[in-house]
């Protein structure tokens, strides 16, 4: 089938970029999730209060873990502070996951693949978006923490923290991105939420490995995570040191790869 | 120049080896009832889908190969008005340029124009969620037409919308393509096709079944179709009699219908035999050849949802 072009019939024609840059793209897709995020307050609560709520009642449940011999800090609050931030940064995934399962359902989706910018654009937006949220919890989590009682980690103790939070918003938005261009669905976002949470429980989130025994002791060891949150809370415990370090920074980019293959060949799927 | 296009779901064979050729500047309505196919033939010409098997060049591009030199040179507004509703209709210019390259200052002269254009200049600035269906068609169609498409994509552009807003997007599109645009439009409804198409390809079951200028098609069926009620009990009976006037074609259950020979001129004649034989004759229409009995000339069925009673009785 031929469809002719008119072009050569048009006068006053707009400049058009021979190739259309990535950076003005992604900053456009981020753009309008921060519009939306302005206009609907509320689709923030759920990443904003959950890990204020988590961080709360863990700390009352499980404060009496401090006492255990070897235990890194006296105070209950270094622990779960930061893991409640990255908490937060991890349900961030699921926002940019709901966004775009709601753009592939009623097509909205279709009109950023009817673009000619590059289709990366359309995976690094989103990607941009979740680590944008994340900051969200992030400024809201830390400042509750620090009144509560969390001692101040330094300034590398908070970067280890913003740096894992970062990456977890990724890993997770690179999961939802994966689960939703294959399901084409907002049902599948049960999926992306229960591929969340139980990385997280599954990791050293509420106790340190020494106090876990049996299945849930293996699964912790073997889950990255388990390293990214070693490298989020060193601050908060230890100080910061590279052997706590590399190991997240290993997990991190791991995922971020695997999950970022996982999306492309997701975004296949859509492309089919 | 014109390949074999197919598209399976599955088992399902949506599309099947549709060939045709739209030539530039012209107005090619696609007409078929839902499920026909249409749509996932838009689709496949605007990169949306790949095909199955075949080959199709848009604007003088593989659709399958270089995918983005279409993009650029295609608008396409789809089926239903795809609008982040939170959004302004100023935003979502801007983000449309912003996707296609446009730089700043062009894209805000641009936006201005065509706002004004489909008549938006005054809810520019409103969310889309307070617009109506045919404010949403419109901003849809002046994103469609932001970066100066040389074809333009109309998916059943017209759905859903009220006659007075249906005018107005009937006007906007012969207004376009007397600037040179090439618009591809697909449709359910007759009337649309006929009145802005300058040929037509009518599409059933993923095949195209007819296909050429509403005139040449409407000719190509031959006689005007008659139509006729009659008491239940004398059915057979005028069944009979109007055998000997023309071939039968489609209609509802109780109405006769036949393509009548020699059109009006042999209205009388019908009139006597059936009086002839004392059948009475509760309604009788003649209605000139439509796209539907193009439609129904090809298939064996009516268009979905088009009445029969809705051609230009003589």
């Amino acid at each position: 089938m031929t469809i002719a072009s008119s072009a050569s019939t048009k006068t006053g024609r707009l400049a058009l970029s021979e190739r259309i840059p990535l950076v003005p793209v992604v900053r456009a897709l981020v753009r309008r999730s921060l519009v939306a995020i302005t206009r609907t307050p509320s689709a923030l609560a759920p990443i904003l209060l959950m890990p204020i709520f988590f961080m709360i009642s863990f700390s009352g449940s499980y404060s009496a873990i401090t006492r255990i011999p070897g235990f890194p800090t006296d105070n209950i609050y270094n622990w779960f502070v930061p893991y409640a931030c990255v908490q937060g940064a991890a349900f961030s995934g699921i926002g940019v996951g709901f966004t775009t399962a709601r753009d592939l359902e009623n097509g909205f989706f279709d009109r950023l693949r009817l673009a000619p910018s590059g289709r990366p654009a359309l995976i690094i937006g989103p990607l941009g978006i979740s680590v944008i949220r994340a900051s969200f919890p992030f400024v809201t989590v830390l400042p509750i923490g620090f009144l509560l009682g969390a001692d101040f980690p330094g300034f590398g103790g908070l970067f280890m923290l913003a740096m894992v939070s970062a990456m977890v918003s990724g890993i997770s938005g690179l999961w939802a991105l994966g689960v939703v261009f294959r399901l084409q669905s907002q049902r599948s976002l049960g999926l992306v939420q229960i591929g969340i949470f139980s990385t997280l429980f599954l990791s050293i989130g509420q106790v340190p490995l020494s106090v876990m025994d049996g299945w849930l002791h293996g699964a912790a060891r073997v889950n990255p995570t388990t390293n990214l949150l070693r490298m989020a809370r060193q601050g908060f415990l230890e100080g910061v040191t590279w052997e706590m370090t590399w190991p997240g920074l290993i997990a991190g980019i791991a995922m971020l790869s695997l999950l970022g293959l996982f999306a492309i060949t997701g975004f296949r799927k859509v492309e089919k | 120049m014109a390949v074999d296009l197919c598209r399976s779901f599955g088992e399902i064979r949506a599309v099947r080896e549709v060939t045709l050729s739209v030539n530039r500047g012209e107005i090619y309505g696609f007409l078929g009832p839902n499920g026909a196919g249409k749509s996932t033939i838009v689709r496949m010409l605007t990169t949306l889908l790949r095909p199955t098997s075949g080959r199709a060049l848009v604007a003088g591009f593989d659709v399958a190969t270089q995918a983005s030199e279409v993009r650029r040179r295609i608008g396409v507004a789809l089926q239903d008005a795809a609008i982040d509703p939170l959004m302004t209709g100023n935003e979502l210019l801007q983000l449309q340029a912003t996707l296609h390259g446009i730089g700043r200052a062009d894209a805000r002269r641009r936006g201005v124009e065509l706002l004004e254009r489909v008549g938006l200049s005054d809810a520019a600035h409103r969310r889309v969620q307070t617009y109506s269906g045919g404010m949403r068609r419109r901003l849809d169609l002046a994103m469609s037409l932001l970066h100066q498409p040389d074809v333009l994509f109309l998916d059943e552009p017209t759905t859903g919308l009220d006659p007075s807003s249906r005018q107005n997007l009937w006007e906007e599109v012969r207004r376009l393509n007397n600037e040179g645009t090439t618009v591809f439009l697909t449709t359910q409804y007759l009337e649309e096709a006929d009145e802005l198409a300058h040929r037509v390809g009518i599409i059933d079951g993923g095949i195209i079944v007819r296909e050429g200028t509403p005139a040449d098609l409407k000719v190509a069926v031959g006689s005007p179709t008659l139509r006729i009620d009659v008491n239940p009990n004398q059915f057979v009976s005028a069944q009979s009699i109007l055998s000997g006037f023309g071939e039968p074609r489609p209609a509802r259950q109780g109405r006769l219908a036949i393509g009548l020979d020699d059109g009006a001129s042999r209205l009388a004649d019908v009139v006597r035999s059936l009086d002839e034989v004392g059948v009475g004759v509760v309604h009788m229409q003649l209605d000139a050849p439509s796209l539907d009995d193009v439609f129904a000339d090809a298939t064996g069925r009516r268009l979905e949802g088009h009445s029969e009673d809705s051609g230009d009785s003589q």
